[in-house]
């Protein structure tokens, strides 16, 4: 059977797309006052050696401590007895809720409040485990949904093979999970790569924190601009290890059927001692925020005149603001998104290889690099948008444009070409085909893509404060003109630290209700 | 036969994408229109001035507030860090939207001077503010001042066992005591170093500084680790113990003290806050009213004078209100303020260093 080759119409998109999201590289790269000996003076100074250092260390901790989380948490919740199931999926996925900065923020307040001479969040370990208990639901939904498609009946069948229960799971079910635990994995890493707000409040320097700096209080941008070259190259090594730990293999299964559901494994005697795990993971990922941020709040009602109080208009403003721009680009990138991921899922190859990665580069730069890079694009060729919320939204399309790209992919491959043949051969032509096989099937991987997008945008912090329209303000960069990183109250921010989780509890509630579904 | 079987869809595809476009390109619009109607709402020529600022938000505002107040020219502010908007500035060139620019620090609002992007200010403005503080240029004018202090927990350490100079944080029996920022002040006492110990001898004290203290990369985590307890003492900008001062309540409420040396050194610095016009502005004459309004005793330096933030009022005769000491009191050593705008080395050190 030869392949369909894609319409000449969505290739082109597709390329587009991919050149657009490169754009930011390319600005580094051909930008006046980027050069090769720059780049070596850069890479040589005793300053950089260490920042890589410290960076590669985050990295490889904060993924290792999501893979257990996320991983472990998820065969906890969907093949052992454990009960109120569902209530465990809705709490482990609430973190994506959490802005990074809010939640270390709060961390380093409760710190300062019941242990004021401990320093201990200020180092790997501490930003290790603030960073992963935002990060870990990245990991923990694919594999819960994973873990469900997998048939009973592999095991069963490895298991009459003589194996026992917890081989046949290693052997034959783990195996399957490492598309869903890779593609979590890569965004994780992408997203350390690029933090900025939540590492310098727990003043851990990494590439990205100096980069910010050099850009924000130094003011040596050509500095900073040569170190992001550095992380971009660190992205295509990361994005290369990704395609590889996925491996190649497709699996094409017709017979949808029903998938029997292996098993529950008895927790036994053990059971209370798992309960506590996910309760502590519930209260050290969510607990630590909420009660910071209600005791702040508290505190600012109380008493309003050591803190001004609760600005109720900026506060009203700054929410219906950050809630227009996240739905604007959620919705702007799921359309930008199409054909990039119809092309990956429909037409593999090399082209459709090459376009995919592309958009995952931009999603490992500072906010305040790409913001660079399109105030400079702005500025000189499209004069009109800058500094317009148009142009705000093309930045956050620009940056969260993969997470939506690869929700899409996955729902796209459970409707696979063959449903298409299927149809055909039942008689409908190729436009009922699309509106009632293949947009349903795909329909809630593109809806989760798009809430990804919503919620990382309403969580974005350094990008907006370069590129929001002069005068209006988000919960975020209302939260941050309160402190500025500097104050470790957080009476003032309290407010809206409240209304940014406030917000972001109904897509992270409508992403787990998505993987609820297939518990039954 | 199979072939045929994608190439149909696309049409459909088409439609669902092009009533999802018009969606949410509707979506957008009614995101920018809203943005862009800072001219004219009041339908008169109410004239409103752009202003970009790397100086704390509520201190500009509460500036902004109050001269609308008095003149009826609106202002909106555009908040964030000097080094980041006085680069965007550069990037924007003659179409910058930014009528004026406060800055936080001396360096960053030099460096526009430096680059001929200022227009001068009318002499009348700057014979109200200390003449100590006006740049030689004469392009931008002080409206209010911070000086380089230590916070010291009196616990762990008495004021007369603190070091005379910063420069002896170099030994290493201050090692672990003491903890710093590599804030836009602290590139500021960089680059005065710089013009007084030169090159080398500034490199050696930062990578002394890297080994001795410790990071805390924010002026105000500085106070608030000293407050706690973490470090005996730190180098910072002397406001943050007022502001924090204000929201425990009292000066008496905190542990902490603040440290002002008796005796010039670049640990006892007085760095300028500096306004200007920019000269591609279509405002001067409004930009200039605001400077000289801003300069004035019973206008902008009224402002700064009753600021919880607890900047330095630099008017002729204009103390603070929230118990700062008066500027004349303090020990600087003489600079000019256009020093701080020579940040390119400085920065190259600090970088060298390995501080950030």
């Amino acid at each position: 059977m030869t392949r369909p080759r894609a319409s000449v119409l969505i290739t082109v998109a597709a390329g587009l797309v991919a050149v657009v999201s490169l754009s930011p590289v390319g600005y580094l790269v051909l930008r006046e006052g980027f050069s090769f000996s720059l780049l070596v003076h850069e890479l040589s100074s005793p300053a950089t050696l260490p920042l890589l250092k410290n960076t590669l260390v985050l990295l490889v901790t904060v993924c290792v401590f999501c893979l257990v989380l996320g991983v472990g948490l998820a065969v906890l919740v969907v093949r052992t007895d454990l009960p109120r199931r569902r209530m465990w999926i809705v709490l482990f996925t609430m973190p994506l809720a959490v802005p990074g900065f809010v939640s270390s923020y709060t961390w380093v307040a409760a710190s300062f409040r019941f242990f004021p001479d401990s320093t201990a969040l200020s180092s790997v370990g501490g930003a290790t485990l603030v960073l992963g208990l935002g990060l870990f639901p990245y990991v923990f939904l694919p594999t819960v949904a994973a873990l469900r498609e997998v048939d009973a009946a592999q095991e069963e069948v490895a298991r009459s093979l003589g194996r026992s229960s917890m081989r046949a799971f290693l052997t034959v079910t783990v195996p399957q999970l490492r598309v869903a635990v890779s593609a979590g994995t890569l965004i994780i890493a992408l997203h350390v790569l690029a933090e900025f707000g939540g590492l310098q409040l727990l003043s851990y320097q990494t590439l990205t924190t100096a980069i910010v700096q050099r850009i924000k209080v130094l003011g040596a941008p050509e500095s900073a601009r040569a170190l992001s070259i550095v992380l971009v190259a660190a992205s295509i090594l990361l994005l290369f290890t990704e395609r590889l730990m996925r491996g190649r293999r497709g699996r094409t299964r017709i017979g949808r059927g029903v998938t029997r559901v292996p098993v529950a494994w008895r927790l036994g005697r053990a059971r209370t001692a798992w309960i506590a795990v996910a309760t502590t993971v519930s209260v050290l990922a969510l607990g630590v925020p909420a009660y910071v941020s209600a005791t702040g709040i508290v505190s600012a009602i109380v008493r309003p005149e050591l803190s001004d109080g609760i600005d109720w208009s900026t506060l009203t403003q700054a929410a219906a603001t950050s809630t227009k721009l996240a739905v604007a680009a959620g919705i702007a990138a799921t359309l930008v998104a199409l054909p990039v991921s119809w092309l990956t899922s429909r037409h593999p190859g090399a082209f459709s290889t090459l376009t995919e990665r592309a958009v995952w580069i931009a999603h490992s730069l500072p906010g305040v690099v790409l913001a660079l890079a399109l105030v400079y694009l702005a500025v000189h060729w499209f004069h009109p948008l800058y500094q317009t919320s148009t142009m705000l939204v093309v930045a956050y399309v620009i940056m969260f444009l993969p997470l939506a790209v690869a929700a899409q992919h996955v729902g796209l491959r459970a409707a696979t070409r063959e449903y298409d043949d299927m149809a055909h051969s039942l008689g409908h032509g190729p436009l009922r085909t699309f509106g009632r096989v293949t947009l349903p099937l795909a329909f809630p991987g593109i809806a989760a893509g798009a809430l990804f997008v919503l919620l990382d945008v309403e969580k974005e912090l350094t990008t907006t404060l370069l590129m929001e329209p002069t005068g209006t303000v988000t919960l975020t960069t209302a939260l941050w003109a309160t402190t500025n990183g500097e104050a470790l109250d957080y009476t003032a921010a309290a407010p809206y630290g409240v209304a940014l989780i406030l917000i972001g509890i109904l897509p992270a509630y409508l992403l787990a209700r998505r993987t609820l579904r297939v518990l039954r | 036969m199979t072939t045929r079987t994608n190439r149909g869809g696309s049409p459909v595809r088409r439609a669902v994408a092009v009533g999802a476009a018009v969606a949410a390109i509707a979506a957008l619009a009614s995101c920018s229109a809203e943005s862009s109607d800072d001219n004219g709402a009041s339908g008169s020529k109410a004239t409103t001035l752009t202003v970009y600022a790397g100086q704390h938000e509520e201190t500009v505002k509460a500036l902004a507030d109050q001269f609308t107040a008095k003149t009826g020219v609106k202002l909106v502010i555009r908040a964030g860090e000097d080094a980041e908007l006085v680069n965007q500035i550069i990037e924007e060139g003659d179409s910058s939207p930014a009528d004026l620019y406060l800055s936080e620090e001396p360096g960053p609002i030099g460096q526009l001077d430096a680059k001929g992007l200022l227009s001068t200010v009318e002499a009348s403005t700057l014979t109200q503010v200390d003449a100590n503080l006006v740049p030689g240029t004469k392009n931008w004018v002080p409206y209010a001042a911070r000086a380089r202090v230590m916070f010291y927990n009196p616990t762990l350490i008495s004021a007369d066992e603190l070091p005379d100079s910063i420069l002896d944080l170099a030994d290493s029996r201050w090692k672990g005591k003491f903890a710093y920022a590599p804030s836009g002040a602290f590139a500021g006492t960089v680059s005065y170093l710089i013009s007084t110990i030169g090159e080398d001898d500034t490199l050696n004290w930062l990578k002394a500084i890297k080994d001795n203290g410790v990071n805390e990369q924010k002026n105000g985590k500085v106070r608030d680790t000293v407050e706690a307890g973490q470090h005996a003492f730190g180098l910072s900008n002397h406001y943050y113990w007022w502001i924090l001062a204000g929201q425990k309540g009292g000066e008496d409420k905190l542990t902490s003290k603040v440290h002002f040396m008796d005796h010039p050194d670049a640990g006892s610095l007085v760095l300028a806050s500096g306004a200007g016009i920019l000269r591609s502005s279509k405002h001067q004459a409004e930009g200039q009213q605001f400077l000289s309004w801003l300069a004035s005793a019973d206008g902008g330096q009224k402002v700064v004078a009753a600021d919880e933030d607890a900047q330095f009022p630099v008017g002729t005769g204009v103390n603070s209100q929230v118990g700062l000491p008066p500027i004349s009191d303090l020990h600087p050593p003489k600079a000019d303020q256009g020093v701080f705008a020579n940040l390119t080395k400085a920065k190259d050190l600090i970088v060298q260093s390995g501080i950030a």
